[in-house]
């Protein structure tokens, strides 16, 4: 385990300390998600008194495509600085190249939502202060990241790979989003976790089956 | 009640266009994939054999 | 090239190809498949004719989740044996199973008309034969725009696995989904699950001519696979001619 966590980590703090080094990402996509939200507002017809049925599919409609734009950006240095042949030919496992990306992506992301969490408490009218709210979050945003990396690999060596993410990605994510907006709705209500039914542990084994699956695909990706 | 409410928006005969469509649409996606494969092998393979006729003309390296 | 053509100039014995004689079996039974719908098949009691359709639409619908089930299995063995011929049959069931999809939920669409009287109602099956027909997309475009064929070939595999894992747990978060936001999709056969005798038998006999009839559509969409490699072959060869 300890050929595993050390070159992780390692590839963790350089791309973290790379990616938020220019702030403006970080404010870019923090920016795009509230744009998406006073979209889907008006495009719901958000009034009054509805605001508690369509916030949790407004939280994640959000989620969901700034995800998109931060895992858009997770090899797109890599590919274009030749940065991954290099970390391939090193003895660093795939397994580890592949966690290393997407813990990046989830932490990036996961700082990006805690921002926007605040924000869209009070435009959306819902308390934030919910352990299973933040639970679901994490939980749905690991999913996002573990999926999200497998995919940008492929996307970003592709010849649309704007397009190719969000086509690979939602179809199959689309579960996580079914289940993290009800659970949401339910932990905004005031549920506890029994009250959140199976949604949570939908979530949850989805990230178990594909947290096994995307690192062993990823080593084909990634073969030369 | 319902049923009898229901049955009066589902004439049988009034469905009929639905199943013709249905039956028609089934035909001609089947049959028009088959049809563009079998064109496009006819395509290529004119093609392989106007450029094997080219390769066996010019001379070898 | 085709064997076909080779036995007739050998003058011998001719054997036509199996991939002809898969098309004559095909196009008996699905003859037959037509008349045992339309002549045999009782009128439905309450829905009437336009309930036939059903015996096209369950069994197109069958055979591309069945499809999927190929393209993972092929997918499956490409990445480990690295044999184009595996590749190539993935392609083509996932070339296929899009057509399957693409018509199960076009005719999916002209049965819930006039039976739900709505055009699309976010049901559990429908829903996932649409997540399905997406993934299948996603596994073709992967293919188109990769930028080599092998590597097309690695990520179209990669798809077809990921894509077929997921899809069941697309279908239970639907059907999970629906039991709280229970449709309004009212009226008898809702469920369209009661079938009597005969119509489960003509259904059975319509899904196992589909299973042929998609053979038969893999194998030539296969045998042109084979024919774009061989041109591909032959420009190669006569662009170092050239040179």
């Amino acid at each position: 385990m300890n050929g595993l966590l050390g070159p992780m980590m390692v590839i963790v703090w350089k791309d973290l300390l790379l990616e938020l080094r220019s702030k403006d990402i970080v404010v870019s996509i923090v920016v795009f998600g509230l744009l998406v939200v006073v979209v889907f507002n008006f495009a719901l017809n958000n009034i009054p008194g509805r605001s508690e049925e369509l916030a949790p599919g407004i939280l994640w409609a959000a989620f969901a495509f700034s995800a998109i734009l931060a895992m858009n950006r997770a090899f797109v240095r890599d590919q274009e600085q030749g940065g991954l042949e290099g970390l391939l030919i090193s003895p660093v496992s795939r397994d580890a190249i592949f966690l290393g990306k997407a813990l990046t992506s989830l932490i990036f992301m996961l700082l990006v939502e805690a921002v926007l969490l605040p924000v869209y408490a009070v435009m959306l009218d819902f308390s934030a202060l919910s352990w299973y709210l933040i639970l679901t979050i994490f939980l749905g945003t690991l999913g996002f990241a573990v999926v999200g990396t497998l995919f940008s690999a492929m996307a970003v060596q592709t010849r649309s790979r704007e397009i190719m993410l969000p086509v690979l990605f939602f179809p199959v994510l689309l579960p996580v989003i079914i289940a993290a907006v009800e659970a949401s709705a339910r932990a905004v209500g005031g549920e506890t976790f029994i009250g959140l039914g199976r949604w949570l542990p939908l979530i949850g084994v989805f990230d178990a089956i594909f947290l096994v699956i995307c690192p062993w695909v990823f080593s084909f990706v990634v073969e030369e | 009640m319902l049923d009898l409410i229901l049955l009066s928006t589902h004439l049988p005969s009034s469905n009929l266009p639905y199943l013709f469509a249905a039956f028609a649409v089934s035909w001609v996606i089947l049959f028009g994939y088959l049809f563009y494969v079998n064109r496009r092998q006819h395509e290529l393979r004119k093609e392989i054999s106007r450029l094997q006729t080219i390769l066996d003309q010019t001379p070898e390296e | 090239m085709a064997s076909s053509q080779s036995m007739e100039r050998s003058g011998g014995l001719q054997f036509p190809s199996l991939k002809t004689v898969l098309a004559v079996i095909t196009g008996v039974m699905m003859l037959v498949d037509l008349y045992f719908i339309f002549m045999v098949a009782p009128t439905d009691a309450v829905l009437g004719h336009v309930q036939r359709v059903f015996y096209f639409h369950v069994p197109i619908a069958i055979m591309s989740f069945l499809a999927f089930f190929v393209v993972f299995i092929a997918s499956l063995m490409y990445l480990f044996k690295r044999s184009p011929k595996w590749d190539a049959f993935a392609h083509a069931s996932a070339e296929v199973g899009v057509i399957f999809v693409t018509l199960a939920l076009i005719t999916g669409i002209i049965w819930a008309r006039p039976i739900w009287n709505t055009w699309w109602t976010w049901e559990p099956r429908l829903t996932t034969t649409l997540i399905l027909w997406l993934i299948y997309v996603a596994y073709l475009m992967v293919r188109s725009y990769a930028p080599t064929q092998s590597k097309g070939a690695i990520y179209a595999a990669v798809v077809g696995i990921i894509g077929f894992v997921d899809v069941p747990i697309v279908y239970y978060s639907v059907v999970w989904w629906r039991s709280i936001h229970p449709s309004p999709v009212v009226g008898p056969f809702a469920k369209s699950d009661s079938l009597d005798g005969t119509m489960a038998l003509i259904l059975l006999y319509s899904f196992i001519t589909f299973v042929f009839f998609f053979a038969y559509m893999v194998m030539e969409r296969m045998e042109l696979r084979t024919t774009e490699e061989a041109l591909g072959r032959i420009r190669f060869a006569l662009r170092r001619r050239g040179e």
